[in-house]
């Protein structure tokens, strides 16, 4: 009985922390979504109003049909599409090299792999950008472009944990048919890494479409992505700053990566997972 | 090929074996080219390229000017209040925002692992602001946090009405570190939470039954078994840390836009790099600036590595 009491108690308590946890994640995405449904002169009323009297849909077509949106969210889709699609090939194929090869040299550039890892990124983007300033690449797309052909020390490692799980016989199998390396790559280990491809597409999409700084650094005017459009306000045509409208547009610019997250969230996890633990 | 057919049948033998380990590293370097061909130059090519930039005056215009100034960039560095004091910011940032994720991460991945119903919805909504890219977070908190219209001052206007907290201009230290393990912690509590499962209940439950508290079990057995991955996560939320950029640049109280320095506190050593490079074209000095930083990191992670022996427990295989 005193036990059953003890666990019931335990029980609320992880409940109440969790709740109050829950509360505290969502708010400020609550708050955002309440914003981008008010009135201008509800949102700079004082004292606050919580809610919109009537939610103001319109927030939405004008986030839209005021700026050039579509433009930006065209090169996000497209820079991120381009990215990911190299990324995943290449980082596969490291992978597969790394998981399936002995070889002299494997594993010092192995170590590479990981050590890159742990490099911060501007200590090589930094000068990175000069060089590309001075090729006249900067404010071209093809910095993702090299960036996706060269594949991602994140994505090698995912690879490579999941291509190093594959068992052995598989392959045996295969070799004794006489199939080549690439075509036991090709048509026996890729088909069979459904979870891995979609981490890793949907991981490489997030981060070039969520990617602010790369961008900023690399392109300008017309060429730049939402992530950098929506960083300053829209505005009225006195030049009044329009928050309500701009934050129909952050909730528009985010939805794709939300959506993808619940369709997938269990491939995201996994991938996270694998390059997390082991 | 004619050699191979004329020599003996064990020679042949050795040829064959040869060629077979021959043929697999042809393979290997084959599948990693892509990798290795950008690695050296992606990335070796800048960092090398880099290193002999931040020994010139280089200020991206003066090509026919450039001067060899040799160790002086990293001298004048030494002495430069900005930089130094961005390492204050970021020594403190990071002191507050590391503990503060790995605990927290490790306390929602400890409650989860909890026999409680509706773990996989509580799991998504805890990792849903990792998906919202940093430009959209930053909006959502310069909403809440704002010194007008935010909901922290309406909420603080209920209980006692006519008070307005500047938060963005004068709590920017903390309101970034709460934004930063806002948007962070989720990846870590998936990462633990997978951890935790991976430990035997057998041994928890043992625990239980000689009578220790839930309490103690979680901090005499659980944690330990799981320090192979928190070290992990300590790592690599240092390394983040330390090179903390954007977040203190999109932060601001004052309308975003280009090239707002943020409040005071905030001013973190990488923030401050960047100005430096890209508002006053200082590419030599900031180059030298970035592999400093480089050098930091890199002595801080042996240090985390160099101790881990003490407090990690790996499994004896």
């Amino acid at each position: 009985m005193q036990r059953s009491i003890t666990r019931r108690l335990r029980q609320s308590t992880v409940y109440f922390f969790l709740l109050v946890a829950a509360v505290a994640f969502l708010t400020p995405v609550a708050w955002l979504l309440v914003t981008s449904l008010k009135k201008e002169v509800e949102y700079i009323s004082w004292p606050v109003r919580f809610l919109p009297a009537v939610p103001q849909w319109a927030n939405y077509r004008l986030a839209v049909t005021m700026g050039n949106f579509a433009r930006y969210a065209t090169n996000s889709a497209i820079l991120s599409t381009a990215y990911t699609s190299l990324v995943v090939i290449s980082s596969a194929l490291a992978g597969f090299g790394f998981a399936r090869h002995h070889a002299p040299g494997r594993d010092a550039l192995f170590m590479m792999v990981l050590a890159m890892l742990m490099v911060p990124g501007m200590v090589t983007v930094i000068p990175q950008f000069m060089l590309f300033a001075q090729l006249h690449l900067t404010n071209t797309y093809w910095p993702w472009v090299l960036w996706g052909l060269s594949g991602s020390p994140f994505h090698i490692f995912l690879f490579r944990q999941f291509f190093s799980a594959i068992p052995k016989e598989l392959e045996d199998a295969a070799e004794v048919d006489g199939c080549g390396r690439f075509r036991i790559f090709w048509q026996i280990f890729l088909p069979n890494s459904g979870p891995a491809l979609a981490a890793s597409a949907i991981l490489a999409f997030n981060w070039v479409w969520g990617d602010y700084i790369y961008p900023k650094m690399f392109l300008t005017g017309a060429n730049t992505t939402l992530a950098v459009q929506l960083v300053s306000a829209y505005a009225d045509p006195k030049g009044n700053p329009l928050v309500t409208v701009t934050m129909a547009a952050v909730v528009l610019y985010t939805l794709p990566l939300v959506v993808l997250f619940f369709v997938a969230q269990k491939h995201i996890i996994q991938g996270i997972v694998t390059t997390g633990l082991k | 090929m004619t050699a191979v057919q004329l020599s003996g049948a064990g020679r042949r033998r050795g040829w064959r074996f040869r060629g077979r380990a021959w043929r697999e590293a042809v393979s290997f370097y084959g599948f990693i080219a892509p990798w290795l061909i950008g690695f050296v130059l992606l990335s070796v090519v800048p960092l090398v390229f880099g290193l002999g930039i931040s020994l010139t005056n280089y200020d991206g215009l003066n090509l026919d000017s450039v001067r060899f100034l040799g160790l002086q960039n990293y001298a004048r560095a030494l002495h430069d209040a900005e930089a130094l004091f961005g390492i204050s910011r970021t020594a403190v940032f990071t002191a507050l925002y590391v503990p503060l994720a790995l605990t927290f991460a490790l306390f929602l991945a400890g409650l989860l692992n909890q026999d409680v119903r509706g773990r996989g919805a509580f799991r998504t909504l805890f990792y849903l602001p990792y998906v919202i890219p940093i430009g959209a977070a930053a909006w959502v908190w310069r909403l809440v946090a704002d010194g007008n219209y935010g909901l922290l001052n309406a909420l603080l206007h209920l209980l006692r009405p006519g008070t307005a907290v500047q938060w963005l201009a004068n709590y920017a230290t903390q309101v970034l570190v709460v934004f930063v393990v806002w948007t962070s912690v989720g990846g870590a509590m998936v990462i633990l939470l997978a951890g935790l499962q991976g430990i035997p209940k057998e041994l928890r439950e043992a625990a239980l039954i000689d009578g220790a508290t839930p309490l103690r079990t979680f901090f005499a057995i659980t944690v330990p078994l799981l320090t192979p991955v928190l070290f992990f996560q300590l790592v690599m939320n240092l390394i983040g840390a330390l090179q903390t950029m954007v977040a203190p640049m999109l932060l601001i109280p004052q309308p975003m836009g280009f090239n707002v320095l943020p409040p005071q506190d905030n001013r973190l050593y990488m923030t401050f790099v960047y100005f430096e490079i890209f508002t006053k074209a200082r590419f030599g000095y900031g180059t030298a600036l970035l592999w400093i930083l480089f050098l930091l990191v890199l002595a801080l992670t042996l240090v985390v590595f160099a101790t881990s022996r003490f407090w990690v427990h790996y499994e004896v295989e």
